[in-house]
């Protein structure tokens, strides 16, 4: 049973949502075009909705929220892309693929080869301006994040951090272990959105040359 | 330069910020806009502005500016050493100015942040919707920066309204024995011990920033430090990382965050807490959600019979 529970004056969540994909929900939340929700974040089993509380009361908005998700059946029909992303393994971009090749006791062909053999979904954008967490990283490729965080990663980099992988597609500091970069520009500050890659979406690396980068 | 404002020194950290930035927290864009809401609507009340419409944030210490159009300006928030040409000037009020008026903001004085309106429209390109400063990324104010020395804004569709002056019930005092109301977060049943939450202290740390408030003194121990599933975060959040100082995310903090969430701060009382002083202390204070709700729904109220002004827009 879906459950929508307040999390202070100006937050709803909207979780347990079993089969239902949290992006679908998301997605039909928002083709709603509730004046008084500022922003939609989807989660991996959750929705959460930031409204604005002089417009609305938190009680009253979730009484709103349940007449309009409760008796409405939503199926996850929507066709999910899927984004074919050039990656370069180059050493000079993959700083840590030694560590990780070390440590993982896998050779590093077999990092690359693994590594790109998957296909990811993206699990959630955020914690930097349009950084991708994707799921299915391979086992054997589950590595800690950084103790002591960089404090300069350049955009584009494709790193390893836990269970996940992820792209930086903005500079910034950052606990990942750098396994490769991708010249393609995935946040553009200028365009709205800034970013077409959606959560619930698919990509799937396909690896360059350093050549192939430079060309890009 | 005509109808221009021209920066001769920029203060500690002054920065462009309009209301916040709506709707682009799905990308991990934060939404940013004034630490002090409640200060920077009534310095756009005071110029006759609509309180979306962009001031300057002036932080601890602020800029001396080169004034160079025919108008008003106003200054509120903490209150601070101004003086325009060398002379004092009140803050809450709204000043007519002309070009070639020297203003020199000093020291914030009882609290951390002022803003500065003027009586026209920056002349600034929207990035995702909003003028509001984020410097990480490089959107919003000048360029993405904050003000530095020798930047000019130019302005627009200056105006010179009558002079208007915050009425005295809107004025709020940042002393000692700050009370900030709470409501329990969705990890609230993490806290060890209750009465301390509520009994004990907190300094507000100089670590502080527009992504955060870093609390000390009252390290707040929970019985299970498990991380938990990211869940969405807002403006005065209150998270418990491992130390046990609470953390009060600001304007420029990201979407989701993975510490324990053991209250939220009444919407009502953000503004006051982002005023209170490294070193000075606050309490925190238990509500309801519905009596959150009457607080919000007063304060509207409020806004609306004795300002006009509409805070559900």
């Amino acid at each position: 049973m879906i459950k929508i529970v307040p999390s202070g004056d100006s937050i709803v969540i909207i979780k347990d949502l079993n089969n239902l994909k949290s992006s679908i929900l998301t997605n039909y939340i928002e083709k709603l075009n509730l004046n008084e929700i500022e922003d939609i974040i989807s989660l991996k089993n959750s929705v959460g909705i930031i409204f604005n509380p002089y417009k609305i009361t938190s009680n009253k908005f979730r009484k709103k929220m349940k007449s309009l998700i409760l008796n409405k059946k939503l199926t996850n029909n929507k066709s999910l892309k899927t984004w074919k992303i050039p990656i370069c393994y180059d050493e000079e971009f993959a700083i840590d693929l030694n560590e990780v090749s070390d440590k993982c006791k896998l050779d590093k062909n077999l990092v690359k080869k693994r590594h790109k053999e998957v296909i990811y979904d993206v699990d959630f954008i955020g914690f930097l301006p349009g950084f991708l967490y994707l799921r299915n990283l391979d086992k054997s490729l589950y590595f800690p994040r950084k103790k002591n965080p960089r404090t300069h990663i350049p955009k584009g980099s494709v790193g390893i951090a836990g269970n996940q992988t992820g792209i930086y597609n903005t500079e910034s500091p950052g606990g990942w272990n750098i396994i490769g970069r991708t010249p393609m520009r995935l946040f553009d500050k200028l365009k709205d959105p800034p970013i077409k890659i959606k959560q619930g979406d698919k990509i799937i690396f396909r690896e360059i040359s350093r050549q192939e980068f430079n060309n890009f | 330069m005509k109808n221009t404002i021209e920066i001769l020194r920029a203060g500690i950290y002054s920065s462009i910020q309009d209301l916040r930035r709506v709707g682009f927290k799905k990308y991990g864009v934060p939404k940013s806009g004034p630490m002090d809401e409640y200060s920077h609507i009534l310095t756009n009340w005071l110029l006759d502005k609509d309180i979306c419409s962009e001031t300057i944030e002036i932080t601890y210490y602020g800029p001396k500016i080169k004034l160079n159009f025919e108008g008003n300006i106003a200054i509120f928030g903490s209150k601070c050493d101004a003086q325009l040409n060398n002379k004092k000037i009140k803050t809450g009020v709204s000043i007519e100015v002309k070009s070639g008026d020297i203003l020199d903001i000093k020291k914030c004085i009882d609290g951390n942040r002022a803003y500065i309106g003027f009586s026209g429209v920056m002349k600034l390109k929207k990035i995702f919707k909003s003028l509001s400063t984020y410097e990480k990324i490089q959107i919003g104010g000048l360029s993405g920066k904050k003000l530095n020395k020798n930047d000019i804004i130019s302005f627009k569709n200056i105006k010179s309204p009558e002079i208007k002056r915050i009425p005295s019930s809107f004025i709020k005092r940042y002393d000692d024995n700050n009370f900030i109301r709470i409501i329990k977060g969705i990890h609230f049943n993490r806290v060890q011990n209750e009465i301390t939450l509520f009994d004990n202290e907190f300094n507000i740390s100089v670590n502080s920033d527009r992504m955060g408030l870093r609390l000390t003194n009252n390290p707040i121990k929970l019985n299970n430090h498990d991380e938990i599933e990211s869940t969405v975060v807002n403006k005065g959040t209150i998270q418990i990382p491992r130390d046990g100082n609470p953390i009060i995310l600001m304007s420029d903090s990201q979407s989701t965050g993975g510490y324990p969430i053991i209250g939220n701060i009444c919407y009502v009382d953000i503004s006051k807490i982002t005023q209170i002083k490294p070193n000075k202390s606050i309490k925190f204070k238990m509500i309801t959600l519905n009596e959150s709700n009457r607080i919000i729904e007063y304060e509207r109220k409020k806004f609306k019979s004795i300002l006009s002004i509409d805070l559900s827009t």
